[in-house]
């Protein structure tokens, strides 16, 4: 039993961690968003894809969190397969690169959207590029994401 | 609300600013007419057609004040803000005793009620119950104590000058006390760099009216980077040499126009002017922080550069000065 807990202890990680860089990071940019909406209302369509940036390390936790129940065979009703400690320390440490780098990164990737609202209220023509500076954050997590899931792709269970 | 917010508006108010280009053709208007209707598209607008079109003291200093009532409703610190409307309370301390002075001295019109502005963070009338009926208690900032050591000063010496001074001191105190208790090292460092520039311009008023360096001490406040004996020390020495003398400071390089400059009145003209634009770009790499408290400074200083701007303009233009000298006043705002 201790392998299966300390599995769901990683799929509660990533889900958990990344789920609150996200919400830190959408709340960063939305707190630059309404102030430049005060002044610029017409500007919600640009500042609504920015807030939205930060989200994704949220969903890509969620999606390690769903891999790591299917591979448990907590999902569709068949029921737990066995696991050793160290099965489940496998998964656990495979769920930690989304976990920690999706936390840490959609914070900082809100923190550049909030610069990238302000600078589209500057220059709305900048769109683009305003995109770009947050997205080179992203690159990051998705890397992670990757490493996550080649690792769970790796650990054999049942 | 986070200075996150805060600055995203800011950048948003920004653009409501007005440029040099619009200055420019506020000056080439033919008539202050003209120069009414271009100021139709911006928001002094609606303070001109309130205060009957032809008082733009007023219309500027209505502008401001609205300016800081919004920030007030969302700037986290409101500290921010005495920082920039502090030096209006001291002004007003100023008239309001100059007027009791001249009352005193048996001018019974000597009370210039319509100098006090609205922009200091004391209201006018409490401020000037308060110093008519001699009773400071409430009065914030040290003028509880500041104001009776006026009266005595001036009972004393009857020199205007000297109270006008011993204010000042206080203001730049108070100022430096109010940004200290902020703990925030650029807005502290916007304060000193504020008293060097005050200092400057004494030292330049100074030397230009040939004053005796060994009395000018008194002139200059204490809290600056440069030390107001250094500041006194300079006017020993020939004005084409104190950018040299300074250079060590950050603020020397702005005295370069006073050693290339002939012209007195110009050099004094440029310097000031050097120095209004210098205090502003100190704030400036605020800017490429999205959530630097300095970033509130910096808006209401360019705020400010555009009402001085704005008065040089309609000056020039109402009075058919000319407008080569006026253009050489303008700041470089936003």
């Amino acid at each position: 039993m201790l392998g299966l807990s300390l599995a769901l202890f990683g799929a509660a990680l990533a889900a958990a961690l990344a789920g609150i860089g996200s919400a830190i990071g959408i709340g960063v940019a939305g707190g630059a968003a309404a102030g430049v909406m005060t002044e610029d209302p017409n500007k919600f369509g640009s500042c609504l894809i920015l807030q939205a940036l930060p989200g994704t390390q949220g969903i890509y936790g969620l999606l390690i969190a769903f891999f790591v129940l299917n591979k448990l065979g907590l999902l569709g009703g068949a029921g737990a397969v066995d696991l050793t400690w160290n099965q489940g320390l496998q998964i656990l440490a495979s769920c930690l690169p989304i976990a920690v780098v999706g936390w840490y990164s959609a914070i900082w990737q809100g923190k550049t959207s909030a610069a990238s609202i302000q600078m589209i209220s500057k220059k709305p023509e900048a769109m683009g590029k305003a995109i770009i500076l947050p997205a080179m954050v992203e690159t990051y997590a998705v890397l992670a994401l990757l490493t996550s899931i080649l690792m769970l792709m790796g650990v054999q269970v049942g | 609300m986070s200075y996150v917010y805060t600055v995203a508006r800011l950048r948003g108010m920004e653009n409501h600013l007005l440029d040099g280009a619009f200055f420019s053709r506020l000056m080439d208007s033919a008539s202050i007419d003209d120069a009414v209707k271009a100021l139709g598209e911006t928001s002094y607008s609606q303070w001109i057609s309130q205060s009957s079109g032809v008082n733009f003291d007023k219309a500027i200093d209505a502008e401001i004040l609205a300016t800081c009532e919004e920030l007030k409703s969302f700037v986290p610190d409101k500290e921010l803000l005495d920082i920039f409307r502090l030096p209006y309370d001291f002004h007003n301390v100023k008239v309001l005793l100059k007027g009791l002075f001249k009352v005193r001295g048996g001018d019974t019109e000597g009370r210039r009620y319509d100098l006090i502005s609205k922009l200091g963070t004391i209201d006018t009338e409490e401020l000037t119950n308060s110093i008519e009926t001699e009773e400071y208690g409430f009065l914030p900032y040290g003028l509880t104590d500041l104001i009776p050591a006026c009266w005595t000063l001036w009972d004393q010496t009857k020199n205007a000058q000297a109270v006008e001074l011993l204010i000042d001191h206080a203001m730049f105190k108070a100022m430096l006390n109010v940004a200290e208790n902020l703990k925030m090292p650029d807005i502290i460092q916007w304060v000193k760099f504020k008293i060097d520039a005050e200092n400057l311009r004494a030292a330049i008023r100074l030397a230009r009216m040939k004053y005796d360096p060994a009395k000018s001490l008194p002139f200059f406040h204490e809290g600056g980077t440069i030390r107001p004996d250094d500041m006194a020390k300079l006017l020993n020495e020939p004005q084409e040499t104190w950018s040299r003398i300074l250079s060590y400071t950050d603020i020397g390089s702005v005295l370069g126009a006073l050693s290339e400059q002939s012209d007195m009145k110009a050099a004094l003209s440029d310097v000031s002017k050097a120095l209004d634009d210098y205090l502003l770009k100190v704030l400036e790499k605020a800017k490429y922080s999205m959530d630097s408290p300095a970033n509130v400074l910096l808006f209401l200083l360019t705020k400010e550069a555009e009402a001085r701007n704005m008065r040089v303009a309609l000056v020039c233009v109402a009075g058919g000065l000319d407008r080569e000298f006026g253009r050489r006043l303008l700041s470089n705002g936003r």
